[in-house]
């Protein structure tokens, strides 16, 4: 009875995020008819998951770590710094791919650092990658002495703006592509249901057998490895590095985490819906630019949907208190 | 129940959103009934098919600073003086390349006639400049200047109004040679090092001062009040001689006055900023401040609108403008208040 009454829950939020977004686009499709802007256009949908895809990469990782429990806020100054790494090495005339590797690999010795802090060190998250995110930003500014790089290849802007069939955008399939192996690994192997286990009753699953540690720095690499490739999307991006790119790019991630309904006590939430966090984020601000609101309101409607979303997540708990 | 939940969320955004689209629209409207004729007239030269009005899509650094702030309203007075629609939009961040990327996408995919860009940076928005290219959006380059490679790169010549910093620093050294002895003893702060604007600032001050000063300490102090006054308490007690500061912006000017202030100097330190933002015009009022350097960031808007009309209309757009710089004094602080009051 239990687990049927969980799944249900499950698929409860589920149906109110979709429902959250599908409401958000009836209100700007509805609002920009009657305004005569176009935001339903097919090319425009594409342009929302462009805009959401970097972010919506990063917060797989932020979501991983949420679920064992941790919090990762040092992705925004590895976006930021893979992009001068990755930069200099696309400069020195490295192949793409091969920088792209070397970006990839730095982005997993963050984590790692992070990872092995946390669980071996004992060392609280939240601390280890406040330090981190620090390190990350200063290691940035450092190798290139604070100087943006431009003048890259045509070839790397490809890596982003390449047309499948001349239609879709590249950096649409890449979110797909990631999301898909991630809820697949999350939803049907051995490590998924570990990862939920360290973060829903760590000593439960200490005592069932699962290398806790193990799987802590490993969700933390990850969480780099995702930062790296991030990072490499926002420098194709923009064809243009700067060492202070990526800043507050982490509280999107864990906002988009969260949205999704990812909680933030760990163990529960289902990552696919973090991909759904960061559309409607993503939907806002693009939504709220076409009709042409002032920045200044759109912070303020992002941060009431964020706090809004995850209010009428908690109903059932508390409801239930 | 928590369908109901989500219908009342959904109800405070639509309110809010609808809260900021009337406001815009009204303002559109006022802009169109004030200057109906010379719409008419304009649309009859037009031998375009649209009567609709065209709309020009700012795209500015940031918005949450004075400056940028009159650089956007500039080109607000001037579109709705045209009956023309024009939507401002800014990054959150000061120097999001990525934002403004953003921005302009959605722009285009808005379909905006012609884009103002005020640049987070000279050479990262290449991506962008790209895009506009392909849809075949005009684009004119305000206040900071997009680089020449980087224009080469996406092969647009791309029109640029804006002031000249080394120039106004000139101006300001020149002032100061001809108001103070020979060898006055000064200090500079300098904006954030590596920058091109922090650079032709200190440059020009130095070219136009020549031998009227001489330089006892320099900081930077990376633009802010804490750190100008921070700097200026360290300069002030190493160099209690010191007889003058010039500070590459008003903010470091503020922090530097408040550190003479509290060291009793007052008379004998004076200062010099540059920016001319709204405290500091205070400051020269009441004698604070010896002066400031003024630019004009609303006439750059102005321009940008009326030669991207030009464009609509098919002519050629100016290739650039120097909207010009002035040292700002005791004497002329209040016309240039007076003119700066028209874009509030």
């Amino acid at each position: 009875m239990e687990i049927v009454k969980k799944k249900i829950d499950g698929k409860l939020s589920t149906l109110t995020i979709y429902l959250g977004l599908g409401v958000i686009f009836l209100v700007f499709a509805l609002t920009c008819k009657i305004l005569g802007k176009n935001f339903l256009t097919l090319n425009n949908l594409f342009n929302i998951i462009t805009q959401a895809s970097i972010i919506s990469i990063l917060a797989i990782g932020a979501s991983l770590v949420i679920v064992t429990g941790g919090i990762d806020l040092s992705v925004g100054s590895i976006v930021g710094f893979i992009g001068i790494f990755g930069g200099l090495l696309i400069k020195a005339e490295l192949p793409l791919f091969l920088a792209g590797i070397l970006c990839i690999l730095a982005g997993a010795l963050f984590g790692f650092a992070n990872g092995m802090l946390v669980s071996y060190g004992k060392v609280p998250p939240f601390i280890v990658t406040l330090g981190a995110m620090q390190v990350a930003r200063g290691l940035a500014l450092l190798i290139n002495r604070g100087q943006p790089i431009s003048g890259f290849p045509k070839s790397l802007g490809m890596v982003m703006s390449f047309k499948v069939f001349g239609l879709i955008p590249v950096s649409v399939l890449y979110v797909f592509v990631f999301y898909a192996i991630i809820v697949v690994i999350m939803g049907y192997t051995k490590f998924g249901r570990h990862i939920y286990s360290v973060g829903g009753n760590i000593n439960a699953a200490r005592l069932s057998g699962v290398n806790v540690k193990k799987i802590i720095v490993m969700v933390y690499v990850l969480s780099g490895i995702f930062a790296a490739i991030g990072g490499i999307m926002l420098l194709a991006r923009l064809t243009y590095a700067d060492p202070n790119a990526g800043a507050g790019y982490e509280m999107n991630a864990i906002a988009s985490a969260v949205i999704g309904g990812i909680s933030l006590s760990g163990g529960k939430g289902k990552i696919g819906n973090t991909l759904v966090g960061a559309i409607i984020l993503s939907t806002l601000t693009c939504g709220l630019q076409i009709m042409n609101v002032p920045t200044y309101y759109q912070t303020i409607v992002t941060g009431i949907v964020i706090v809004s979303a995850v209010f009428a997540d908690k109903k059932k708990e508390r409801q239930s208190e | 129940m928590k369908k109901k939940m989500i219908a009342w969320i959904m109800s405070i955004v639509v309110v809010m959103l609808a809260i900021g689209g009337c406001t815009e629209t009204k303002t559109e409207t006022n802009g169109k009934n004030s200057k109906t004729e010379v719409k008419e007239n304009k649309a009859e030269i037009k031998e375009n098919k649209t009567d609709d009005q065209k709309t020009i899509g700012f795209v500015g650094m940031t918005l949450n600073n004075e400056y940028h702030i009159t650089l956007a309203n500039g080109a607000k007075v001037e579109a709705q003086a045209n009956g023309l629609k024009i939507e401002i939009q800014a990054g959150d961040q000061h120097a999001s390349a990525d934002a403004q990327l953003g921005i302009i996408e959605n722009m285009i995919a808005n379909k905006v006639d012609g884009i103002l860009l005020v640049p987070s940076s000279s050479d990262g928005l290449e991506s962008a400049l790209t895009k506009c290219k392909e849809a075949g959006i005009p684009i004119i380059n305000l206040d900071t200047k997009l680089t020449d490679s980087s224009l080469k790169n996406v092969g647009m010549d791309i029109p640029f109004y804006g002031t000249n910093n080394f120039e106004g620093a000139r101006l300001a050294g020149e002032y100061v040679s001809k108001n103070f002895n020979k060898g006055t003893k000064t200090a500079i702060l300098k904006g954030i090092e590596g920058q091109t604007n922090a650079a032709e600032r200190y440059n020009g001050f130095i070219k136009g001062a020549g031998d009227a000063i001489e330089v006892i300490a320099e900081q930077t102090a990376n633009w802010e009040v804490d750190q100008g006054y921070t700097a200026a308490q360290n300069i002030i007690s190493a160099n209690p001689e010191v007889e003058l500061f010039f500070c590459c912006n008003d903010n470091m000017g503020i922090g530097a006055l408040r550190a003479i202030k509290e060291a009793s100097l007052q008379d004998k330190i004076k200062i010099i900023g540059f920016d001319a933002v709204s405290e500091a015009l205070n400051l020269v009022e009441n004698g604070e401040f010896l002066a400031t350097v003024a630019q004009y960031p609303a006439e750059m808007g102005k321009l940008g609108v009326q030669n991207m009309i030009k464009v609509f209309q098919g002519e050629k757009a100016e290739n650039y403008i120097d909207t010009g710089t002035k040292v700002i004094t005791k004497d002329d602080v209040k016309e240039f208040k007076e003119y700066l009051k028209t874009f509030e």
